[in-house]
């Protein structure tokens, strides 16, 4: 069953990319917008380019997410969804996963040109910077679909999930960056390994209050 | 209350190298504990929502949010009017005062999504929801952030055991004195909440 649910949100993108193409252009945007507005030279790109990656990321997967849910709303699939004979926990899972495979597809299409417009160097160990980025985005969005299904039927949805969801993410996003500005500046990783527990253990805590929660939040 | 900020301006000694700036922690450390039990009591009140599905709990929860919120305003008033002084900054991201201001952010959320959630029945539910996540996130929030700053500034309230007795004393009393007025404001904002409703 959870299968067929990840398989039905993927499906849905890949044959509308109403989530994917905004994502990308949005975070285009920003990088756009990041790089104009400070126009410092190589050094200071390197310093906050961690931070301002991972703002790009929250900024990127709210917009995902909140669509995510609002299609979910069209046409009351959610009900459907709610009457189909399956735990609902199951469905929360489903949205993470889906949400960090359509998150993780779009930061492969962003990084690139947040490469090349911040004018960064990589360093060369980016396996570990894979893994804090895949267990970062299954962080985002636990939290993330926890607050879009609290506030998908509100009436201010739009305004509500941003306000909610920012002051809740914000120690993930504190080691998100930590760990990725020691990544940058190639300290080893058993120096900065906390950090990374840290990731872990968010996800953790909120997948697992998504999945006993969310019984509560998707009832009629 | 009147008997408290009395006993705290004229029974209080003075500390040696903080002065005035000292009397403040009577009132700022209570207001925070109350707001802190506040939130506490939040949460509680949230899992036994879900669990019996009993508006006495909703209210509760409700009335705690707010009078928690109130206090924590005042907290984030009175520290920076302490820490500047002191500390020499209105402002540092240290672990304490990090938690408190992404809880009050939280709580202005929690607010919203009552104000703003739709159907009575499913925003308290959501608000249940809520004031157990932001609570579980408290202890994540104070680690990660004292993860992150590496120096440390010394609290008042970590040092209180040292103290002599003569400030231990009005303290506590003060302490008492706040956790009361909690109560009687929690116990009358109950009641309003019960009259709105039952009309």
């Amino acid at each position: 069953m959870f299968y067929t649910l990840v398989r039905k949100d993927l499906l849905l993108e890949f044959r509308t990319k109403e989530i994917i193409i905004p994502m990308f252009t949005f975070g285009l945007a920003i990088i756009l917008i990041f790089s104009l507005s400070f126009n410092a030279s190589q050094e200071i790109n390197h310093t906050f380019s961690p931070g301002l990656l991972w703002i790009i990321i929250l900024f990127v997967s709210s917009l995902g997410l909140h669509r995510m849910f609002v299609l979910e709303k069209e046409f009351d699939a959610f009900t459907l969804n709610l009457a189909a004979p399956i735990d609902r926990g199951t469905i929360f899972i489903s949205k993470v996963v889906s949400g960090t495979i359509l998150l993780l597809i779009a930061e492969i299409m962003i990084i690139p040109p947040f490469v090349v417009f911040m004018n960064l160097s990589i360093p060369s160990n980016w396996p570990i910077m894979m893994l804090i980025l895949i267990i970062g985005d299954l962080g985002i969005m636990s939290i993330g679909a926890i607050i879009s299904s609290l506030s998908m039927r509100a009436k201010l949805s739009e305004i509500l999930f941003p306000i909610l969801f920012f002051p809740l993410v914000s120690p993930h996003l504190i080691a998100c960056v930590k760990a990725t500005n020691y990544w940058f500046k190639g300290i080893p990783f058993i120096n900065w390994q906390s950090w990374v527990y840290l990731i872990i253990t968010f996800f953790i805590i909120f997948f697992l209050v998504g999945f006993m929660i969310f019984d509560f939040i998707a009832e009629e | 209350m009147m008997f408290n900020i009395y006993n705290i301006i004229n029974n209080t000694p003075m500390v040696p190298d903080q002065f005035w700036a000292q009397k403040i922690f009577y009132l700022h450390v209570p207001i925070a504990w109350t707001g802190f039990l506040s939130y506490l009591i939040v949460m509680i009140a949230g899992i036994l929502f879900l669990k019996r599905k009993n508006i006495f709990w909703d209210h509760l929860g409700f009335a705690a949010a707010e009078i928690g919120t109130l206090f924590i305003t005042l907290v984030l008033i009175t520290g920076p009017i302490w820490a500047k002084p002191i500390w020499g900054t209105w402002w540092t991201w240290e672990p304490r005062l990090t938690t408190t201001l992404i809880l009050f952010l939280i709580y202005i959320g929690y607010f919203m999504l009552r104000a703003f959630g739709g159907h009575p029945e499913r925003t308290s539910r959501y608000a249940a929801v809520l004031g157990i996540i932001a609570f579980i996130d408290v202890p994540i929030i104070f680690f990660s952030v004292r993860f992150w700053e590496e120096k440390y500034q010394s609290h008042p309230q970590v040092e209180i055991t040292k103290q002599n007795p003569e400030i231990i004393i009005p303290f506590l009393i003060s302490l008492v004195i706040f956790t009361i007025l909690f109560v009687f404001m929690l116990k009358y904002r109950l009641h309003v909440l019960k009259v709105i409703f039952d009309r």
